[in-house]
């Protein structure tokens, strides 16, 4: 497989508008990135993690808000421990807990997700091999 | 937010120092409303690069506090609003607050930003400080919160506004521009049937009202119009058979088929009503088929037609006299629409007309074979109306030799002036004061007055005696019989027909649903947009645009088609013109594209009664304008732009995409920026310090540096006050970067034929004498003023203000962003010019004042 699909969860205030101003800007990456927009990223289920490369995806990017979160002090903590446990999950399901990934993305880092999406592409395609 | 009545805070004003204080007060348990003149919070600083000293992305920083805000459950975000006024009632305040109407139902908007896209308006974006444009509809900007659209409309458009039919002119212009034709047609549809004739004949009251008419000449929008039919009857040379959504069990009579007959057939047959149309000749159309060759060709108003009957419930009777209307009335029609027009009573005649060679006007246009017995006659057409100018030129094009006679002056004549001018000079005689029974030498008289309403179906009928009248619903005296077009107010013309049709369908639908006539409002639209709006929208220099010509066929007396339909490039050329006078054009796209279906033309402004227990102002400062300032040529040189401009040009969001001078697109090589613009400077009275403008000005300095490292860069100043925390190194650090400190007051620039600028300046340093320096680009550090807005809403209290017109703390020493009325806080740049981070504290000092002044009240101390 060459081109793997990356599902991206993103936050409606933060991460949302710096993916979103990658696009505007014209900015580079693997065109096989769908997003789904959450209010904040402590509230995705490892579930629909695990239901997302069940179903034929091959990487979950989570753009996290970091401690920008305007709803909880503790944001980046607990989605931290969602991803552990979307990776054991994974694991238990005998699929590479390597593809998941977790990144924090203000609302410009234009760049910065480009280039993150870019190496998480990168990897998924050596996974694939 | 109409459930809530009452808050313990208001916060006017939702920038940094707004947010902040309303954080702090929701925190503290207090029930804050925000108001935000703009569809989004974040004011000033969400639109800036960097701040100074630290760097730190001003968005990254910013967007956080606008998500907290608007996520506060003690925070009401009122968007898109402003106070209107602030009144003393009791102990506590009422506040008046007017929300702009956005068009867009937040409730269902999610912000996908598709409205954007198919938007047809360009209007300039203040969100980047007018560098490019925006659409009409829009979303402020990628981090706003809410991130909602909103449409922009001053009001709707005189040219909209002017047509009685409600046709969307300025939607049809802008559709046009954009090459979306087929589009415009189906949005005419919506207003209006027979496309193809109101572009021939309509007299077009849009063109005399539209903005440019006064300057190069009107937008041609007829000949608009009228390629955009022409392009759809050329694609489309037949209609396709239509079915309203749902098809209603109710039957409605229409007697006469002339424009206001169809159309009311036609607005009614949309709503899914069961139309008969009864039309005594054989044909429809009624003096429509009166109209020559020349102005309406008869293919065209066939297709009109045809369109019209393209629908499954309308059925055509010809040939069908209505005798009765209670006859109908047992038939099973429930509601009769009388549009029979009007006719010639040969009974009112004067009697030297009871002669031979004297044909009445209409039917001198009905009987088309005795045309070819005109040639070289001496036909006189004795009448004043467009019926007699028809004539005239119907003889003339068939070799008569014609004079118009008319018994008063030219000013009595009803006719338009065009008809009159075009008569006259394709070779009619045109005889004022004329007397009838003094005409001499004329072979034929076409008699032509104005044709009185036709009643004669009313004889018999309970209407018989009292002549007909209409109500302001169309409705005549028996309630479930409604008349329209020249039946009811006498000849006119056909705009006069459609408008009062689409009216009777109007209430007629509303009358067979058994609501009443006066709950619903016929025409609903917006007031049209103020001439001096439009200029000050445009700082009265309006873009100068081309004068349309129009194409007219050379051999003037052909019984072909006079005006010829003009190229579409033609046409996109003449639309370009387009001033957008009230915003939104209302071209519809939105609404057709909408996945949400949020858009509702409908939605108008709301006005909300809030009490309050205290009010904080925090509606920050204003630019100083550069142009004020002529010596540097800002507004008139395009490489000469002011610093929140060029903040927009190095932040994350910007417009180019890159640091590019905007004249030409080139990259600068060689920059200046000029410090204290409008600042410090009694001339433009305004002789206190911003600042922050040092600051900003090294911050922008080193961000350039960043972005383009080859590049010279030249501040040229007065003073460096780098009075803050870590400011001092700052500027150092800017030094050590390359940048050029000149000492000196530039005198002023001038642009070269490459768009590059030479400065006169005075170099106070070196040794005192005026220089010139070349640069490609030239930022002004322009100063900060006070928003005086934030007095508006203080009617009858009074607000004090400072001598440069900030509000003024009446303590400032020890009682910081108290006001001189009691209750009433100040936060931020509204008081003074502060920079982010005084700002901040300002808003804290202003929230802990808000909250001990309500808790010590509460307590009754």
């Amino acid at each position: 497989m060459s081109n793997p699909k990356i599902l991206v969860f993103s936050t409606n205030n933060i991460s949302d508008p710096g993916i979103d101003l990658a696009g505007a800007s014209h900015m580079d990456y693997p065109e096989s990135v769908k997003i789904i927009t959450v209010p904040c990223s402590s509230g995705i289920s490892p579930k629909w993690i695990l239901n997302a490369i069940k179903g034929g995806f091959d990487g979950v990017f989570v753009a996290a808000d970091g401690t920008d979160c305007p709803y909880l002090t503790d944001c980046t903590d607990r989605t931290a421990k969602i991803v552990e446990k979307s990776q054991e999950l994974l694991t238990t399901n005998n699929l590479d807990p390597r593809r998941i990934k977790m990144a924090a993305i203000c609302s410009v880092c234009a760049e910065s997700f480009a280039s993150h999406i870019k190496k998480f592409y990168k990897a998924l395609s050596e996974l694939n091999n | 937010m109409s459930d809530y009545k009452k808050f313990d805070a208001l916060v006017v004003g939702g920038g940094i120092a707004g947010m902040e204080s309303s954080i702090l007060l929701g925190d503290m348990g207090f029930k804050v409303l925000l108001v935000e003149k703009e569809s989004s919070i974040g004011g000033k600083m969400i639109l800036l690069s960097k701040v100074f000293p630290t760097l730190d992305c001003s968005s990254c920083i910013s967007t956080p506090k606008m998500a907290a805000t608007a996520a506060h459950n003690n925070i009401t975000v009122l968007n898109y609003s402003e106070v209107e006024e602030i009144k003393k009632k009791e102990d506590s305040f009422t506040a008046k607050i007017l929300k702009k109407a956005s068009f867009v139902d937040p409730a269902k908007c999610t912000g996908c930003g598709q409205c954007e896209l198919a938007c047809t308006v360009p209007l300039l974006d203040q969100f980047n400080c007018d560098l490019i444009p925006r659409r009409a509809a829009y979303i402020a900007f990628p981090q706003a919160v809410p991130k909602k659209a909103v449409i922009e409309k001053f009001g709707t458009s005189p040219c909209t506004f002017v047509c009685p039919v409600g046709i969307k002119a300025h939607g049809l212009v802008s559709l046009s521009r954009s090459g979306k034709f087929e589009e415009a047609y189906l949005l005419y549809l919506e207003d209006s049937p027979m496309v193809g004739t109101l572009s021939r004949i309509c007299s077009a009251p849009c063109e005399k009202r539209c903005t440019r008419n006064q300057l190069e000449g009107s937008i041609p929008i007829r000949n608009i119009k009228r390629y955009i039919a022409d392009k759809h009857f050329e694609s489309f040379p037949t209609p396709q058979k239509k079915e309203p959504k749902n098809i209603l069990d109710k039957k409605i009579a229409i007697v006469g088929s002339g424009p206001s007959g169809l159309s009311a057939a036609y607005y009614l047959a949309k709503k899914g009503y069961k139309v008969t149309i009864f039309e005594s000749s054989d044909k429809l159309g009624g003096k429509l088929q009166l109209i020559p060759e020349y102005l309406l060709p008869k293919n065209l108003l066939d297709r009109d037609i045809e369109e019209i009957t393209s629908y499954q419930n309308i059925e055509v009777k010809l040939n069908t006299t209505v005798s009765s209307l209670g006859k109908l009335k047992e038939d099973g029609f429930e509601a009769v629409l009388l549009s029979t027009g009007t006719c010639h009573d040969k009974g009112e005649y004067p009697d030297v007309l009871k002669q031979k060679n004297v044909i009445d006007a209409i039917s001198f246009l009905q009987n088309k074979e005795s045309y070819e017995a005109l040639s070289s006659k001496n036909v006189v057409v004795f009448g004043g109306n467009n019926i007699a100018m028809h004539c005239a030129r119907v003889a003339l094009r068939h070799k008569a030799n014609v004079s118009i006679h008319f018994e008063k002056d030219r000013i009595d004549m009803s006719a338009s002036k065009k008809e009159i001018d075009d008569a006259v000079n394709e070779g009619a005689k045109l005889v004022l004061n004329s007397q009838l029974d003094k005409l001499e030498n004329a072979d034929f008289i076409i008699y032509s007055i104005d044709p009185k309403p036709d009643l004669s179906l009313l004889k018999g009928s309970e209407l018989e005696s009292s002549s007909l009248k209409v109500n302001e619903f169309q409705q005549t005296q028996i309630p479930w019989i409604f008349a329209c077009g020249d039946v009811t107010s006498g000849h006119s013309n056909i705009l006069k027909a459609i408008s009062t049709s689409k009216k009777a369908a109007f209430y007629v639908d509303l009358f067979l649903n058994n609501i009443d006539l006066h709950s619903e409002k016929f025409d609903d639209r917006l007031p049209a947009v103020k001439p001096n709006e439009i200029k000050e929208r445009y700082n009265s220099s309006f873009p100068k645009h081309m004068q349309f010509l129009p194409h007219l066929r050379a051999d003037k007396l052909s019984l072909e088609e006079i005006e010829q339909t003009i190229s579409e490039e033609e046409i996109k050329k003449y639309a370009t013109g387009c001033l957008d006078c009230g915003g939104c054009s209302e071209c519809h796209q939105c609404v057709n594209i909408c996945p949400a279906n949020a858009i509702d033309f409908s939605i108008r402004p709301v006005n909300y009664e809030v009490e309050v227990d205290t009010v904080i102002v925090s509606t920050g400062f204003k630019l100083f304008d550069a142009s004020k300032k002529e010596i540097f040529g800002f507004g008139r040189f395009p490489n000469v732009i002011d610093a929140m401009q060029m903040d927009r040009i190095l932040a994350p969001t910007r417009p180019y995409n890159a640091v590019i001078r905007p004249s030409d697109g080139k990259v600068p090589s060689n920059i200046a920026m000029i410090l204290c613009v409008g600042s410090r400077d009694k001339k433009v009275n305004n002789n206190i310090c911003s600042r922050v403008c040092c600051m900003y000005s090294l911050k922008q300095a080193q961000l350039i540096m960043g972005a383009l490292p080859v590049a010279d860069l030249t501040i040229y100043y007065i003073d460096i006050r780098a009075f803050g925390k870590g400011y001092e190194e700052f500027y150092h650090q800017a030094k050590e970067m390359g940048i050029r400190f000149v000492k000196g007051k530039v005198a002023r620039i001038e642009e070269d034929e490459e768009s590059n600028l030479n400065l006169f300046y005075e170099d106070i340093e070196e040794d005192g004498q005026v220089k010139i320096a070349n640069h490609d680009m030239v930022i002004l550090s322009v100063g900060l003023l006070s928003n005086t807005s934030a007095f508006e809403p203080f009617k009858d209290l009074k607000l004090d203000s400072d001598e440069h017109m900030f509000v003024k703390e009446v303590d400032e020493n020890i009682e910081p962003a108290k006001t001189s009325i009691d209750g009433i806080f100040v936060a931020g740049t509204s008081t003074a010019i502060k920079d982010i981070p005084d700002s901040v504290l300002h808003a804290g000092a202003a929230a802990a004042q808000a909250a001990g002044y309500i808790s010590k009240k509460r307590r009754g101390l």
